[in-house]
Parts: C-alpha cells; structure tokens; sequence
C-alpha cells in the first residue's frame, strides 16, 4: 500500500517536530534572562546548540539517501523526518536568535536556512503533486510510449516523403533528427524547443531553420502544396502535414512531460547549493560570535 | 454485433496456418494492453491505439493515437472500411474481408515474427543534468566561497593588524567586522563605533572588567572588592551590550532579590524581596536634636521605622499646617485667603526633590518681625537673637539720642544745660530698658515663640535662648524618590501628605509603604493586576554608587 511521505508511520515526525517547537516555545516563554531573549542567554545557547545540530543532521539526509546499504532507517523514514523536523527548525532558530535581525553573518545564515526551508516546501509540493500530473499529461502511458508514438509518426512521414521526391525526404529526415526538446535542465524547465529543419528555398538554397513546434515545417509544407498543381501531390503533402501536426501535438505532450520533471529536479539546484552556503554561514556565524564573545 | 477475426500465422518452416475466433462485442477494439480483442505485441502501438466499429450501416475505425492508422497507405485517425482494405496499425496488418454469413464484420490478421517493425536511428537521447552547465556541486562549492569570503575572511583581515583594520573598516565596499555584530552598539558606547577591540581585547576572550573600567568607575557591588556576595560577576554579565531593546541596565529584580532575600548574617541588613509582599517596612531618616543639656543643641540622623515616627518628627519649630492649608483661608497681607501647598514647597530643579522651606522666602512675607507700630516696615534680623537686641537697642539708642533729641531733651535735660555725659548716659539706659522690654515682647509673646522653642535664661549674655531648628529634608537617601514623577493626574500632594489634618510640626507626613502599594506591585508583572505599576528594586533603588563619571570625570 502506497503511503505519502507526510503519512509516514501515522505522521510520527509530525509530532516528534511539534513536540520540539512545543517544549521551545514553552521554554521561551518561561525563560526570564534578565535582558531581551538572544542567542548569548542560557536558553540561546540550547536553542542554537539544537539548531546547529539540526541543520547538519537535515543535510546529512543527502548523505544517507545515497547510502544504498545503510539499514539505518528506511530512506521514506528519513525524508518524513527531513520534512517535518526542517519546518520545526525555522520557529527553534527564530526563538534561539530572540526575534533579532540586523545586517550581520548572523541575520545572514538565517536569511540562508529560511531559502532553504521555503525551497524545501516547494520541492514537497511538487513531489507530491507533479508525478500525477506528469502521469496524466501522458493519458497513463510512459514516456518511452510517447516516444515511440513519434517514431511511428516519423515512420510513416519518412514513407510519405519518399513517394514526394528528394526535397521532401531530406527535410523531413532532417526534421526528424534535428527534433530537439531541452538539451539542458534549464530549457527543460523553460519548456524550450529548439528543433530545426532544413528546407530547400525556392531559388534551390539549403537552409537549416529554428523549428519550434514544428511551425517552420508546417509552413514550408504549406507553401509546397500551394505552389503544386499536381492532386496526388496536393493529396501526399496533405498527409504529410497532417502527421507533422500529429507530431506537433505529441511533442507538445512531450516538452509538458520534460517540464514537469524538470521541476521535479531544479528545485534541489537550490536547495542543495544553499545548504552548503548554509553550513558555511553557520559555521562562520559560530566562530564570529566567539571571537568577539 | 458479431465479429469474425481470421488469424493468419506463416510458419517458419513454410506454410499458412489460418484459424477464426468469432467473437460478439460492440466494437473491435485494438491495441497493445491485455483488454483488447486484438492485442497487438508491438511497442509502436498504444495501449488502447484504435476501435473499429460500425457507424451509418457501415463499419469504421478511429484511432486514439496521434500517430493514427494507414488504410490503404494513408496515415489516417479515422477512416470508413470496406472490403479489401488493408489496416496498418504499427507493423501490423490489418485486411477487410467479406463477412461472412452470419456475421456482421469480418477481418484477417497476419501475425508477423518482426513485430517490432523497422526502426529508426535512435534521436533520443538521455538528457544531461545540470542547470546550463552549472552542476549542482560547482554552485554549491562557489556559493560556499562566497560566503565564506564576505563573511569571514575579509572581515577577518581587521583582526591582523592594526593598520589593516583601519583600511578594512575604512573602505566602504570591503566588508568588515562591523558585520559580526549581532545587534546594535548602544549610544552610550558610539564613541567606540566600530573599533571592537575596545572592549573585545582578545579574540575568543570574553569581555573583561579591565575594559570597562577604562572609562567607568562605580562602587558598591563592584565585582570581588566591597562585596564578597558578587564574586566573580563580570560587568558584562548584567551589562548586556548589542541587543534588541538596547538597554545595558539590567533592571530585573532577581538581580537584587537572589541575594537580599537572604542574606549572610554578617550584613547588616534587613531582608528585602519583592516589593508586593517581601519589602520590609520603611524606615525613614530624621534629623533629631539631642535633648538638650546645657549649651548647644546637638543635632543627630536617626534610622527609624516609619510606624514609630509619626510623631517623633522633631525639628524644634512650631508648625501647624492645618491652620495654614485651612480651605476657609488665614490672613495674609493680601487679605484672608487659602495658601498652597506649592508657595511653600518648591520642587528642585529636576523635580526630585523639595528645596528647603526658609523663613526669608517662605514666612517672612506673613510673618513680619517687625515692633513698632509707628513704623511697621522696621524689622530685626532673623535667626540671631543676640542681634535682635543689638538692633533694639540701637533703634532705641538713635530715636533718644539723634533722630528725635528734642523730644529727648524735654524729658532728660535742665533747661538752660547742655546735655551733659551724665544726660546721655541716663538716655542710654532708658533706650536699652526700652529695647528690652521691646525684645521680651518680641522672644516671648509676639513673634519668636510663635515658631520657635524660646526659653528665659539666666546665665547667658542674652535672657533668652531660642532652638535651633533643622528641618529633616532627606527622609529616604537610599531610595530615589522624584516628587515630579509622581505628579500625574490623578493624584495631589494630599494624596500622599495628610497636611490638612496635621497640627502638629512633630507629625511625620510621610507615606508608608502601604501607601505606595496603592500604586505599586510587584517586580514581575506577572502577580500584578492591570493598575499595578511593575516595580523591581531598581525602580527606587541604585544598585551601584558612582563615584566618578565617564572617563573619571567628576559627577554633576
């Protein structure tokens, strides 16, 4: 039985993390430090001890998720924990610095941890929304399905095109092979088609054209079949067209598919960097507080 | 409707195998999942890639695939059928036949080993990672130098040397170790701006008392030296610098109430906690006259419990405010009228305290010493009765022996002789005898003994001898009571001195705490109700005495 990551073990971590920010926030409330709350009072040295040690344990979860043999927990344990004990992190951060910020290192690896956190819930969200949706986008099938869906297309083009002549083969086997979605997680994201085509002008030039969407071809065929006269040819271009709509259609199914796992990955671009930054924040936010103590 | 479907299988070792299914089904449905009724093996066809069914008395096929169908080689989504046309759904074929009877649909379908069909070059490929040619550890690794760099490193030059310090923290765009702070400096310390090493002399050292007394000076309370209860308290403990309320005073009452709750037995001190139900009762300090003996009166400062002084506030002056502050009014020499509390008692400047009530700016403008009728604006000095004599008898003296002679002469000289020494010396007696009697009024009757302690003596120079007074004027020197702070709206000198009532100078107008409690709660304002004014020990009280100013300058 599939349970979401959140569920795990009847949200366990859940209350492990509510249980932290309780017993913090009680302790903050209970604590007098005879001076305003900060990180120098006896309860901030618990709270940012706490919170240091969180925040390498939380970035240690890169660690053990590739650790294939660890048997220390499940890696779902882990991420259930990575979730629920980040979020908790923000309120025993805010309580260890006493609601304090200013230009400092200090403000500095908080401003850190909080992108951290808030990519975190993203990354969440999306874990949990987008492979539906990447699973509907595709009617249920997998991509290799699709795939081979446009190699059948290409298939029976390439047969098409042959009957059409030398001109046409070369431009749709060119338009074939030069089919490009995203070469780069980036364009992936950015949803971007950069195929070409090579068509034959008029004047009996060769030239390769930016293809996105299949427009480009869609508009040479266009303008093949008008300057034709001849009905079988009007008839095979026609078909022609109507596949490389067909494939415009599935390559548009195609770059929604890329798009959505693009951002599956992109968001740990962010949130793993920024953990390193974090961790080197940190670690300088300890030492400067001690060099001037 | 039902469906004939004629399968066609070529052996390997030659020859055709046909067999027929005849099955009823609404439509014929093809494609690669196990619920169709023609399930294609070939990975070019969709789980459920097309249907065939009748439509308009003939028979029709739709496909749900983009890549669609070829009837009779041309790539189609969806096409009539007839007889004799050839399907090509993937690699596979599909051929209409004649239905035979009993059916309504007939077609054969030729199983083919190469059911993957031809392929072409493989366009895909695996898509590379990385976000434009970042990948994931460069961005980490850069954002880490960064951080590192601006945050530590840079800054981490001021500490080398101090010509590098200055450079550092000079330069506007260099970062330095003013970004260390976790909160701002306070004003009283902006002198040291950004020079950490002021105060933080060694590196990973906490900031020592060394430090602080470079500018500042106080005692009582001083760490290790008057008193053995703070010990090894550094300044720093309670003088909390870059914090969010700046406030380098630690106003807690824990901070007194730890130790004067319980104190050792060696301290001689009551013990004090919070002010709602733990301070002890006020003791106020009197300025009282030794009992007279013989001689001067001699004056000494009493600690004495507020209780037992109601009426123990002796200053040797006769003073009834109940006369004075009387609401249907005294005479005065505008007239009768009622006389406030403030024409008397003039706060300081600040407001803390009251300056001295004096017989010259206060009384005198009522209490005239004058003592002669005839000429009211002649007065004798006040405070030296000796003078006071002096000045009768000279008065006296003049009138008999100069400003009015002839009047003299008519009573003291012959007629027809000069004023002989014998005349001048019977006139001096009788301005001298004139004088006294004068000043016995004056001591005993109508001016002197109405304030003041006046008793006949035989033994001095003078017959009389008056009191001295001292008014007591700090009655709490270890608390600091400010008379302007208490001057809000809802309250009036009555509130607290009961003057109206007092006819006696011996009463002690002076709240007792339960007066204050009136007002005054707790140090925490947790066990106060929403009128309580929260009030820890350091609201009256001073935990340190100073005894310089800043850099050792003297104090105000």
């Amino acid at each position: 039985m599939h349970e979401s990551l959140l569920e795990f073990r009847k949200r366990f971590y859940l209350w492990a993390a509510l249980l932290l920010v309780a017993v913090s926030v009680a302790a903050y409330w209970y604590h007098d430090p005879q001076e305003p709350p900060n990180g120098g009072t006896t309860l901030g040295y618990i709270l940012g001890t706490v919170g240091a040690l969180l925040i390498l344990w939380l970035a240690w979860f890169g660690v053990r998720k590739r650790s294939y043999a660890s048997t220390l927990g499940t890696v779902q344990g882990w991420l259930s924990a990575h979730i629920y004990l980040g979020l908790a992190l923000i309120v025993v951060v805010l309580l260890h610095a006493g609601f304090q910020f200013g230009w400092n290192v200090h403000t500095l690896a908080f401003v850190l941890m909080t992108l951290v956190i808030l990519s975190g819930v993203f990354g969440v969200i999306v874990y949990l929304r987008y492979p539906e949706r990447m699973s509907r986008n595709r009617g249920g099938a997998p991509r290799s399905e699709l795939i081979d869906e446009l190699e059948e297309i290409d298939r029976r083009s390439l047969r098409v095109a042959e009957s059409l002549g030398a001109d046409f083969h070369e431009f749709v086997s060119s338009g074939v092979q030069r089919t490009q979605l995203g070469a780069t997680l980036w364009e992936r994201f950015r949803g971007r088609d950069s195929s070409q085509v090579l068509v034959r002008r008029n004047n009996g030039e060769t030239e390769f054209i930016s293809n996105p969407g299949q427009e480009a071809a869609l508009d040479w065929l266009a303008e093949q079949q008008s300057m034709s006269g001849d009905a079988e040819t009007v008839a095979a271009i026609s078909e022609l067209s109507a596949l490389i709509r067909n494939k415009r259609k599935l390559l548009r199914q195609l770059g929604a598919d890329l798009k959505l796992q693009a951002t599956l990955e992109i968001w740990l671009y962010v949130h793993v960097p920024l953990s390193v930054a974090l961790i080197g924040a940190l670690l300088v936010h300890v030492v400067t507080v001690f060099i001037y103590w | 409707m039902r469906i004939l479907i004629q399968f066609i299988t070529t052996k390997v070792a030659g020859g055709v195998e046909r067999s027929d299914k005849i099955i009823d089904a609404p439509a014929i449905t093809i494609g690669r999942a196990t619920d169709q009724i023609l399930q294609l093996r070939d990975r070019r066809v969709r789980l459920q890639h097309a249907r065939i069914e009748p439509k308009n008395g003939g028979f029709h096929i739709v496909s749900t695939s983009l890549a669609g169908v070829s009837v009779n080689g041309r790539s189609q989504r969806d096409a009539d059928l007839s007889p004799g046309d050839v399907i090509e759904v993937g690699s596979n074929i599909l051929r209409v036949i004649e239905a035979p009877e009993g059916a309504d649909f007939a077609i054969s379908f030729e199983l083919r080993d190469d059911a993957a069909g031809e392929h072409l070059e493989p366009s895909w490929t695996t898509p590379k990672s990385g976000l434009s040619g970042w990948s994931m550890r460069r961005i980490s690794w850069t954002l880490l130098a960064v951080v590192f760099v601006f945050a530590f490193v840079l800054p981490a030059t001021a500490l080398l040397h101090p010509t590098l310090a200055k450079f550092v923290r000079g330069s506007s765009l260099m970062p330095d170790d003013s970004l260390w702070r976790a909160g701002p400096l306070h004003n009283a310390h902006s002198s040291t701006a950004a020079e950490c090493e002021v105060c933080h002399v060694n590196a990973f050292e906490r900031v020592t008392d060394v430090a602080c007394m470079e500018c500042h000076e106080a005692s009582r309370h001083v760490a290790g030296e008057t008193s053995p209860v703070i010990g090894e308290t550094r300044c720093a403990s309670c003088h909390r610098e870059h914090n969010e309320p700046a406030e380098l005073v630690n106003r807690h009452q824990d901070l007194c109430a730890d130790c004067h709750t319980a104190l050792p037995d060696d301290i001689d001190l009551q013990p004090a906690g919070d002010f709602l139900d733990a301070h002890p009762d006020f003791r106020v300090s009197l300025n009282l006259p030794i009992p007279p003996g013989q001689g001067e009166t001699e004056w000494n400062i009493e600690h004495i419990k507020l209780t037992d002084a109601l009426t123990a506030n002796r200053s040797n002056l006769k003073f009834d405010h109940k006369v004075h502050v009387a609401e249907e009014g005294i005479l005065t020499p505008d007239g009768k009228r009622a006389i406030e509390c403030a024409e008397c008692h003039i706060p300081e400047p600040g407001g803390a305290k009251m300056l001295p009530v004096t017989m010259d700016e206060h009384c005198s403008s009522c209490h005239t010493l004058s003592f002669d009728p005839d000429d009211p604006t002649r007065v004798v000095p006040h405070g030296d009765p000796a003078g006071v004599v002096q000045a009768l008898v000279e008065y006296y003296s003049a009138r008999l022996l100069g400003e009015d002679l002839d009047a003299v002469e008519q009573r003291v000289r012959r007629p027809g002789r000069a004023l002989t020494r014998e005349d001048r010396d019977r006139a001096a007696a009788e301005a001298r005898e004139q004088a006294l009697a004068v000043a016995t009024d004056l001591f005993e009757r109508q001016a002197c003994n109405n304030c003041h302690e006046v008793s006949r003596r035989d033994d001095g120079e003078l017959p009389w001898h008056v009191e001295p007074v001292k008014l007591s004027n700090d009655f709490f020197p270890h608390s600091d009571f400010s008379h302007a702070a208490h001057d809000t709206e809802v309250t009036s000198c009555g509130s607290c001195h009961n003057a109206q009532q007092s006819e006696s100078s011996e009463d002690l107008l002076i709240p007792d705490i339960d007066g204050c409690r009136e007002c005054h709660g707790s140090g925490f304002a947790s066990r106060n109700n929403a009128q309580q004014i929260p009030s820890a020990c350091i609201l009256c009280h001073s935990f340190h005495y100073d005894t310089k100013g800043v850099y050792g300058g003297d104090l105000p």
